[in-house]
């Protein structure tokens, strides 16, 4: 039984494409909007909260890993009824698609947000969300394959989209800007930190994709690389960010892009904003995707599905919904909310809970062995 | 003007029905429960949400439950 409930996805992805899939995930509003929220604590020195944030994501990676080697089949949302009872479980469950559903529509608004402020201001945002939504439909219903597939083809382009700015970028560079490295000590650093390890804390989401893993040995390997290799484009953001602006970067509600519109090459190369969004929407359509995703399998391993493609466009009629409108009246009280209440609501149910799961999985682990070894020594 | 609003959300939700509904066979009863559930779900919200446009939302309530530890960030 336990064989059949898990196999509701029969594809299978390598972990590079797992790396592949998640590098997006947690980069494409981590690099619009971070910046700008660690900036505001941090100022001139928010080039060092996202090296202390990824602590959080090296931490959540591990606790993930270490429960699917207990559970290989299993996704999180099936192996908390094994651990703490069905009844809990369910709960649980439920509070954790909740928050798949929440935060896929808090993304919708961000970039609906952020199309609208840049280029499309006079398009209503059902419009711009309904055609996303759309596009990630038909991934999401082509399953984990598409979804790896898609991101080999999008994922190289906007991992170098940090990088290739700060080359373009690089004659405008003031690297004094920088010093005083943490002229009012370290706090301000460590709050600056909040956003970021929320952020790195969405590698969560490796515990939907990991049962699919064909090469599962090199899951944690590759889950590191990932972190790694956010952190590393983190930085060089933030440094684009205070190189360009000093402690002022803050201001900005999306340094990355402001500082783009700065580029200009020989008076040949201008106005690349436009490209630079329309490399960030393949990251965003990755991102959307795979919460997509993540909620519609959850939900049906939730309730024992047979299959998750029925319930795909049900859910992408209600994440525009919630995305239009429901889910913040405004951008300012989402932002406020991202500030200040999502570092604790993220870290809470994607790092938090599954330590606790993962420590009471290993004592009921141990007590079982302790109650089997006498047994053995009777037989 | 909001009746043309409503057509325009429940065209949708028919369409979604039409495109979605043959692709399901017999057996998966509880695959169309859930699909007629979170359609439903979709379809009222929205209606819900073009008569009173300010009912709390997901995030306010997540707010009023975490509001003791976000004054921590408060600026």
């Amino acid at each position: 039984m336990q064989w059949g409930r898990s196999m509701i996805e029969k594809g299978k992805i390598s972990s590079f494409q797992m790396a592949l899939i998640m590098y997006p995930t947690i980069a494409a509003t981590a690099l619009l909007t971070v910046p700008g929220i660690t900036g505001s604590y941090a100022e001139r020195d928010m080039w060092i909260s996202p090296i202390l944030g990824s602590v959080n994501g090296f931490f959540t990676a591990f606790i993930l890993y270490q429960l699917h080697r207990i559970y290989p089949k299993e996704s999180l949302i099936q192996y908390v009824e094994l651990i703490i009872g069905r009844f809990f479980g369910k709960i649980l469950g439920f509070v954790y698609l909740f928050f798949l559903l929440h935060l896929g529509s808090i993304i919708l608004r961000e970039y609906s947000t952020f199309v609208s402020v840049s280029f499309l201001q006079k398009t209503p945002p059902f419009v711009i969300i309904g055609g996303m939504i759309l596009v990630c439909a038909f991934a999401v219903s082509g399953g984990i394959e598409v979804l790896g597939r898609t991101a080999n083809l999008f994922v190289p382009i906007v991992f170098l989209l940090p990088l290739i700015t700060a080359i373009l970028l690089l004659k405008d560079f003031d690297p004094k800007h920088m010093l005083p490295i943490m002229e009012h000590g370290s706090l301000p650093v460590i709050m600056g930190a909040a956003a970021p390890q929320v952020w790195f804390g969405e590698t969560f989401l490796i515990t939907l994709i990991l049962p699919f893993l064909s090469d599962r040995d090199k899951g944690m390997k590759w889950s590191m690389i990932l972190v790694i290799g956010i952190m590393v484009n983190f930085v060089i953001t933030n440094l684009t960010a205070i190189f360009l602006f000093g402690g002022s970067a803050s201001g900005y509600a999306f340094p990355l892009f402001t500082a783009i519109r700065y580029i200009t090459v020989s008076t040949f190369f201008e106005h690349l904003e436009s490209v630079a969004i329309a490399i960030w929407i393949m990251g965003i359509f990755i991102k959307v995707s795979m919460f997509y995703y993540a909620l519609v399998l959850g939900t049906s391993q939730w309730l024992n599905l047979s299959d998750y493609r029925p319930i795909v466009f049900p859910f992408g009629f209600l994440l525009t919904v919630l995305g239009c409108q429901w889910v913040a009246p405004n951008f300012e009280e989402l932002n406020h909310f991202l500030v200040t209440i999502y570092p604790f609501y993220g870290t809470l149910l994607m790092t938090l809970i599954p330590v606790l799961l993962l420590l009471i999985a290993w004592f009921r682990k141990k007590q079982r062995n302790k109650e089997q070894a006498p047994n053995q020594s009777v037989q | 003007m909001k009746w043309p609003t409503i057509i325009g959300i429940t065209i949708v939700v028919v369409l979604l029905t039409f495109y979605e509904w043959p692709k399901m066979d017999q057996h998966q009863k509880k695959e169309k429960k859930a699909f007629v559930t979170i359609t439903a779900m979709g379809w009222l919200l929205a209606i819900l949400l073009l008569f009173f446009p300010d009912l709390p939302g997901p995030t306010q309530m997540i707010d009023s439950l975490f509001s003791p530890l976000g004054k921590l960030l408060e600026k």
